[in-house]
């Protein structure tokens, strides 16, 4: 839509100049006769209308492009080319073309026809330059500048209009006043240059031949605008007005470019630094561009040692990053690897230069080394690289011969290494990032190891009630426990607690499963189970990795439970209202493999009464934190089982989840928890009422 | 999280290592590191000092594991002193009072070490 208005409005003033342009062809070429006062003015404000209508298109015009001053420059060339031509070559075309009596032009149609479009061409001309010094006179301006051009402006149309007094010599005074008052202007607003310190040092040098150029042309134009030539005369007649502005644009043209010309001057010593300036903010631009979208620390790497070498002047670059106590070479840029990690190497392993110094310099004159590297390095500048205020490495930079590094080096070496720095830090967070999401599956694996590896459900006895939860960790903890049916009438249980977390405990889990689902069908006594499991365990365990386990017989024809317990928590029994921790001595799997073991390893036999409840479980229970990362401990469990002993296996076991959870409840769970809990009813088949109405009142 | 740290004291042959703080599976890389450095520079007669030890997990009990039968091979030892109940039940259910001396202060243990040198100096 805006676009539109803009090409409508374009469109209106573009016509409007062409409306002019006619009529005062028209008006020349067939009205127009000298002597008249009316048609002297006339002419005087139709012409100046046409030039006003047309800087107006042409101001439009220029508003949709995109500005290049160096081109608008060229520009400025190419017209002013044109018209020292017109200018240099007028007597001779036009004295051939036109009649010419006595001085006076002759005012025949084709006289005027030919006059009107030399005119004409040197109007457009001039309003042209006249735009590209407006253009010029904006562009890199930061301040509202347009009060001294407008009122440039207000002077030339004055100044311009004071021409159509040619006649009264005694008012010329008022038009030179005018003049003399714009050229003041003039000189203000060439001042407004500020644009040459954008361009870079080879667009400076060209520039500076071609305003020595233009401003001999304007001067050139102005001397022939202004020296009785007939091309004056010619312009004179056609207006006044258009040969006072052609002359202000002329004086405008060679001030600019005279005052371009020794600016560019004086531009040119300064044009290196301040490229080099406008260079790192560019490149500073295009690292957070990269660091913010590149996820490859190596690449990132590689452009800023490389731009660092650019910015410094320096011959190589490279980055070292630490690695313990030792450096490495990296991203090497105009150097090898071997001198790369010569130098590394005794900058920071032999100097070992202190790293709250920001950018250091160091002189390679006392390199004993130094005929093995390929090139003449001699000036090191180096900038430390920190993340999270830790030393992580240098940005190393080294010039050759005599250049040696300066201020302006240290603060570029500085910017850039916090640009490393950064760098480093965001790939970093990437890893972890990685590496996080890696363990998350991992556990995810380890969790689903563990489920099929323990009982999907609770075996079914006629005298035993079994109840069994397991709540595993967000870091799988390695619980296991199971249970074996043996022929004739045995029963089989086992609890178990690998030490460690994640997938290495979820393996370790199966290796014991295997174990005691083998050795449970093959041997009867717990303690010669858990004696062979420990001498198959010093196969394949660690050394740091130990599992803690204890395995029960119960022989349901004899009414007995053996135990043995290798290093694992006692197993409570509730018997008459009372708690007692069934502890037989014994050394975790995997902590020993001598004799010791066997030796200190023993087994307890206990004759079952009637609701006996033998509650395992792992030290996930008694070791719940709440927030205050107190234990939940054995009284608190022991006291639960001890209020609800009367209940059932499952109720028992809800009591003490719920119990569990209240007390944690501001707290994560760290550790699987297993809790198994068996109760013996010796008197089921006598006393099957009593036991059908506590099922039945709960 | 729960912080662990562990500090290092020599007196004469024997280095007493102070734990200070929660080891678990996270934090007992840290006192992995402070075993292998005694270790690699030589020194083999160790107290670990448990005083200021809030809890240990199995990965924990199983740095100790780890380094003990190098150190034994060198004639040295991992004596534990100043225990807590709490962390000396969980060093008592695995049987480590089989494994290791445990003795109720630092200086029973580096008086040990010493009595060991004597007979051996003998």
């Amino acid at each position: 839509m805006k676009l539109n208005t803009g090409n409508l409005k374009g469109n209106i003033k573009f016509q409007s100049f062409i409306i002019l342009s006619v009529i005062l062809f028209i008006y020349k070429v067939f009205v127009y006769s000298s002597g008249s006062w009316i048609h002297f003015l006339i002419n005087g404000v139709l012409s100046a209308l046409t030039i006003i209508s047309l800087i107006i298109y042409l101001i439009e015009f220029s508003h949709s492009r995109k500005i290049n001053p160096l081109a608008l420059v060229i520009n400025v060339g190419v017209l002013n080319a044109v018209l020292f031509f017109m200018f240099t070559y007028s007597d001779s075309i036009l004295s051939s073309l036109l009649n010419i009596n006595t001085g006076k032009i002759n005012q025949g149609i084709f006289d005027n026809i030919i006059s009107f479009f030399y005119s004409f061409i040197i109007l457009v001309s001039v309003s042209v330059i006249f735009m590209v010094f407006r253009e010029l006179y904006f562009l890199k301006q930061k301040k509202n500048v347009s009060l001294y051009f407008n009122t440039m402006i207000v002077f030339f149309i004055l100044a311009s209009f004071g021409a159509l007094l040619i006649d009264v010599p005694d008012l010329h005074y008022i038009r030179d006043t005018f003049f003399i008052i714009s050229v003041l202007l003039i000189i203000i607003n060439s001042l407004k240059i500020s644009w040459i310190a954008f361009i870079v040092k080879k667009e400076k040098i060209s520039l500076l031949a071609l305003s020595i150029v233009i401003s001999i042309l304007f001067i050139a134009n102005l001397i022939s605008s202004s020296s009785n030539k007939l091309s004056e005369r010619v312009v004179v007649q056609f207006s006044p007005i258009l040969n006072q502005f052609l002359k202000l644009i002329m004086t405008y043209g060679i001030i600019y470019f005279g005052i371009l010309f020794f600016t560019t001057l004086f531009h040119i010593p300064t044009a290196e630094a301040f490229d080099r300036k406008a260079q790192e903010v560019s490149f500073l631009q295009y690292f957070s561009k990269l660091i913010s979208q590149s996820m490859d620390f190596k690449e990132l790497a590689d452009s800023l040692t490389e731009i660092s070498a650019k910015v410094c002047n320096a011959n190589a670059a490279w980055l070292v990053l630490k690695d313990g106590e030792e450096f490495k070479a990296m991203a090497n840029k105009d150097i090898g690897y071997y001198d790369s990690n010569l130098l590394t190497k005794f900058i920071f392993e032999m100097k070992h230069p202190k790293t709250d110094e920001q950018t250091f310099f160091l002189n390679l004159n006392r390199f004993n080394d130094r005929p093995q590297l390929s090139d003449n390095f001699v000036h090191v500048a180096a900038s430390p690289l920190k993340s999270h205020n830790e030393l992580k490495g240098y940005l190393v930079a080294v010039k050759k011969n005599d250049f040696i590094f300066d201020d302006e080096d240290k603060d570029a070496m500085t910017t850039f290494s916090d640009y490393a720095s950064l760098a480093i830090e965001n790939s970093r967070l990437l890893e972890e990032s990685i590496e996080k999401e890696r363990m998350e599956k991992e556990l995810d694996v380890a969790r689903e190891i563990q489920r099929k590896i323990l009982p999907s459900k609770d075996p079914q006895l006629e005298k035993l009630q079994i109840s069994s939860v397991f709540i595993p960790a967000f870091e799988v903890g390695g619980d296991y426990y199971d249970f074996f049916k043996l022929e004739p009438d045995k029963f089989g249980f086992v609890i178990a607690d690998v030490s460690g977390k994640g997938i290495s405990a979820a393996f370790i889990m199966a290796e014991i499963k295997g174990i005691f689902e083998s050795l449970s069908k093959t041997m009867e006594s717990p303690r010669n189970i858990l004696i062979k499991a420990n001498e198959i365990l010093e196969r394949t365990l660690d050394r740091k990795n130990f599992v803690s386990a204890a395995y029960g017989l119960i022989d349901l024809k004899s009414d007995t439970l053996s135990i043995a317990r290798a290093g694992h928590c006692p197993v409570l029994l509730i018997r008459n209202n009372a708690a007692q921790q069934i502890r037989p001595s014994g050394i975790g799997l995997g902590l020993d493999y001598s004799s010791n073991f066997i030796n200190s390893l023993d087994e307890e036999i206990i004759k079952l009464e009637d609701n006996d409840i033998f509650v395992l479980y792992t030290d996930g229970i008694t070791e719940a934190k709440n927030s205050d990362l107190e234990d939940f401990g054995t009284k608190n469990f022991e006291n639960v089982l001890l209020e609800n002993s009367e209940k059932g296996v499952d109720e028992i076991a809800n009591s003490v989840m719920k119990n569990i959870a209240l007390f944690s409840q501001n707290n994560s769970q760290h550790d699987d928890i297993t809790l198994v809990i068996l109760k013996w009813k010796q008197k089921l088949k006598n006393n099957g009422v009593k036991n059908g109405r506590i099922q039945h009142l709960s | 999280m729960a912080e662990f740290s562990t500090s290092v004291k020599t007196a004469g042959e024997v280095n007493i290592i102070y734990l200070k703080g929660y080891l678990d599976a996270h934090t007992a890389p840290v006192l992995e590191n402070t075993f292998s450095n005694l270790i690699d520079k030589g020194d083999y007669s160790l107290v670990v000092n448990f005083k200021d030890l809030n809890y240990i997990s199995s990965a924990g009990l199983g740095v100790f594991m780890a380094f003990i039968e190098k150190i034994r091979d060198n004639k040295g030892d991992i004596k534990l002193s100043s225990m807590s109940d709490k962390v000396f039940n969980i060093f008592d259910l695995l049987g480590f009072p089989l494994l290791y001396e445990i003795f109720k202060t630092e200086d029973e243990a580096i008086n040990k070490f010493k009595e060991i040198k004597k007979l051996e100096d003998q």
